[in-house]
């Protein structure tokens, strides 16, 4: 007999106490669904079920005995910190969910700039992190855009990666250690070593989980050296997107480490650029920084690289250093951005695949063009490629539409899903990955065994393993 | 039965929120350069125009014909607006040069913009009134100044030049028979509805609506081909030079301002914590006080 939403809360209570137990059916309401319904958000229209409590925990044991009573009476939970995921991962997909918000674990435990790392509890915003590196002239290296607002736990529980990738790697490079939770209680520290070869890296296990497996309580990550003063902006404009890829590539190849390499299409560059790039213009651009001489050598030798693609045309620096000091998405934009689409029913959604470097133009080209056929009403449909390696590169599909004729709830059946779907195929047939950075959520779940093939064998094991009764996030990287 | 034909005046601007504190002093002038930020539509402007489409859409559901043009005091700066707005139903979109060309950082005080007509508003109304009498139009909207350089007199000016009434702070449009509209604007003491007759000046302020929509990608290849018009000064017959020399001020320097405000980030770990701390240690000698 599944316990009634009111003992949900009384058993939570006995754990927590009552401070940390939330109930308010508006708040409630409104954590049933993530970025992923953004539209019905902004339309106060929700249809997700909706949990039973938030609970806040204050440390790794009271998340381990949370877990332990979700386990005993099949309550499902969703491990949630920042709130700023975009893949429907912490939508509750089932009546009287429990979300574990761990932003009370807030801790900053240890900044140690001799052994260049830092460890911090799950809570702690990545912002507020990053401000304690700079104030010892140092840096996380971690930027993705939701930086002013993303927490740690979060950041690692969906292998999240920064617009400084290129240099600093994904969180996956970064992490050096953590604490997580498990179903049953227990509580795993993996400790903080340079490297190791004793098995299996069970970091993994932990990194990308999406709260399907567990529950991230504590982090150590690296610490970069600061060197902002030196950095160099490079920015041309070109007309086919095809020689963008291929001077990635071979700045890639080459060994070069710039923090920033992007090559965006037309359409995604009339967004950022029209103040310089023509309609039909293409802009690739880098940012190169580091000690002197590294971000010197780097802006050099990537020069050279473009120097030998002539269609490459060469724009000042300024145009690139303003757009780079405006990347990041604060509450401010947020709200603003959410007005703008209540008053014209625009919506902005982004889709980002991965593949290597014969595939990549390819399934940009196939998909663009499948999606301005197929789907109705679209405004702007373009991408960006914005992480790159030596053996292939992602790209980051950008694209708006007006949602005409239907509520807010039906946006993403009509329009979000069958956009997302043809991506996937397109990706797929390519031997490409279907989710880059966003983690898989709920949307693209239903793509799981083809993104894994026979090694979705390793990942379902996983899921059976850590998480037999199946309270761990229903619905998310393994569809229900 | 007749059509309104309404015409609006836009403005481009640079993004000045992403200017870089580097771009707030430039060597040998005191001056902003905004070279290397991208343009944004004024945010009155933004709301006039798409008004405007509200207008004609509500006239339409009574089928009256309506005719929409939009210009812009601009360089080639206005040029993916004016497509914009030819996508979404403008039936003429034309940009208006000066005829003056800008010195190296614009006009003087150093605002870097390619018609190099910032802060000179009343040679702006020559070429706005001057545009609106060529266009025809029944009903010349713009939006209430919220630009740099724009001393809220355009309206009015161009206004007493076409010999029109002219209401300000408009909020809301909609139509009222044939040629009438319901107009709703803030007076000091709230918000009025007056219904007007053209021809008439009308100056958008704090709208119901700040955005204009977005058109489809379907509707920008319609228009693809459609030229954007030119005017000149010359084709208009203003002297911008002799109305430049009218103008009753003229920036002398910029400075910076330093809108960083100080605090205090409160101790505790919850809620409760901080809470007692905002009582005990800031306010409540404050509320004693009293």
């Amino acid at each position: 007999m599944p316990l009634s939403r009111e003992a949900i809360a009384k058993g939570l209570q006995r754990i927590v106490g009552p401070d940390a137990v939330v109930t308010d059916e508006r708040v409630l309401v409104e954590s049933s669904v993530d970025n992923f319904r953004k539209l019905q958000n902004i339309f106060d229209v929700h249809t997700a079920p909706v949990p039973a409590a938030i609970v806040l925990p204050g440390s790794a044991e009271q998340v381990a005995e949370i877990l332990c009573f979700a386990g005993e009476n099949e309550v499902n939970v969703i491990p949630r910190t920042g709130g700023t995921a975009t893949e429907g991962g912490l939508e509750s997909v089932v009546p009287d969910s429990v979300i574990i918000d761990g932003s009370r674990m807030n801790a900053i435990v240890s900044v140690d700039p001799y052994n260049m790392q830092a460890t911090c509890q799950c809570g702690v915003p990545l912002q507020a992190l990053e401000d304690r590196a700079r104030e010892l002239g140092l840096t996380t290296g971690h930027s993705p855009q939701s930086k002013p607002v993303a927490h740690m736990g979060g950041l690692v529980a969906t292998r999240s990666i920064g617009q400084f990738s290129t240099l600093y790697g994904g969180i996956e490079d970064m992490v050096v250690g953590l604490e997580a939770v498990f179903p049953g209680g227990e509580i795993a520290r993996i400790k903080n070593v340079p490297r190791r070869a004793a098995g299996p890296d069970i970091r993994h296990v932990v990194i990308g989980n999406e709260g399907a497996l567990c529950f991230i309580t504590e982090v150590t990550v690296k610490l970069f050296p600061y060197f902002p003063e030196n950095n160099v902006f490079l920015g041309w404009t070109l007309k086919d997107i095809k020689t963008g890829f291929e001077v990635l590539r071979e700045v890639m190849v080459n060994g070069y480490k710039p923090s920033v390499a992007r090559v965006y299409d037309p359409g995604d560059a009339g967004i950022h650029f029209s103040h310089f790039a023509a309609e039909d213009d293409c802009v690739l651009l880098f940012m190169a920084e580091g000690a002197p001489g590294i971000a010197s050598a780097t802006a050099d030798g990537i020069a050279g690289i473009v120097a030998k693609h002539p269609e490459c045309t060469q724009v000042p620096s300024e145009y690139i250093e303003t757009w780079f000091n405006d990347l990041c998405w604060d509450a401010s934009k947020i709200t603003a951005e959410d007005e703008r689409i209540r008053q014209t029913r625009n919506v902005n959604r982004t889709t980002e695949i991965s593949a290597d470097w014969s595939s990549i133009n390819d399934i940009y080209q196939t998909a663009k063009a499948r999606i301005i056929a197929e789907i109705p009403d679209i405004t702007m449909m373009g991408g960006h490629s914005s992480h790159s390696y030596i053996n292939g590169t992602n790209m980051y599909f950008n694209y708006f539409f007006n949602v005409v004729g239907v509520g807010p709830e039906e946006e993403t059946e009509k329009y979000y899903l069958p956009i997302i779907s043809i991506i996937c195929e397109e990706t797929l047939k390519r031997g490409g990955s279907i989710v880059h950075h966003h983690g898989m959520g709920k949307a693209r779940a239903p793509w799981v065994k083809d993104e894994y093939g026979s090694s979705y064998y390793i990942l379902e094991t996983l899921k059976k393993s850590f998480d037999p009764n199946g309270i761990m996030n229903k619905g998310t990287i393994i569809p229900l | 039965m007749s059509s309104l034909r309404i015409a609006v005046g836009f403005k481009v601007t640079p993004d000045y929120e992403a200017l870089r504190a580097s771009d707030w002093v430039r060597a040998a002038k005191d001056g902003v350069d905004t070279r290397y930020v991208r343009r944004v539509l004024d945010t009155f402007d933004e709301s006039a125009l798409e008004l405007a489409l509200r207008l004609r859409d509500a006239r339409a559901e009574q089928g009256l014909e309506t005719g929409l043009m939009a210009f812009s005091v601009a360089g080639r700066e206005a040029d993916p607006f004016l497509k914009t707005l030819r996508a979404l139903g403008y039936e003429l979109a034309a940009r208006v040069g000066p005829g003056v060309a800008p010195d190296e950082t614009g006009r003087a005080g150093g605002v870097s913009n390619d018609a190099g007509l910032d802060f000179a508003p009343s040679a702006t109304a020559a070429l706005v009134a001057a545009c609106a009498r060529e266009s025809g139009d029944d009903v010349l909207l713009l939006g209430c100044s919220n630009s740099p350089g724009d001393d809220g007199t355009i309206p009015f000016v161009v206004a007493e030049m076409l010999g029109r009434p002219c209401v300000t702070q408009v909020t809301e449009i909609e139509p009222a028979g044939d040629d009438g509209l319901r107009v709703t604007f803030a007076a000091d003491d709230g918000l009025v509805r007056a219904t007007m007759r053209a021809p008439c000046v009308l100056a958008v302020g704090n709208a119901v609506v700040s955005h204009l929509r977005v058109p489809t990608l379907s509707d920008r290849l319609a228009v693809r081909q459609a030229a954007i018009a030119e005017l000149s000064a010359t084709d208009l017959g203003v002297d911008v030079t002799a109305a430049l020399g009218r103008e009753p001020s003229a920036l002398t320097g910029l400075a910076l301002v330093d809108r960083s405000r100080a605090g205090v980030i409160l101790g505790g770990a919850t809620p409760a914590e901080k809470a007692h701390a905002l009582y005990h240690e800031h306010l409540r000698a404050e509320l004693e006080k009293l």
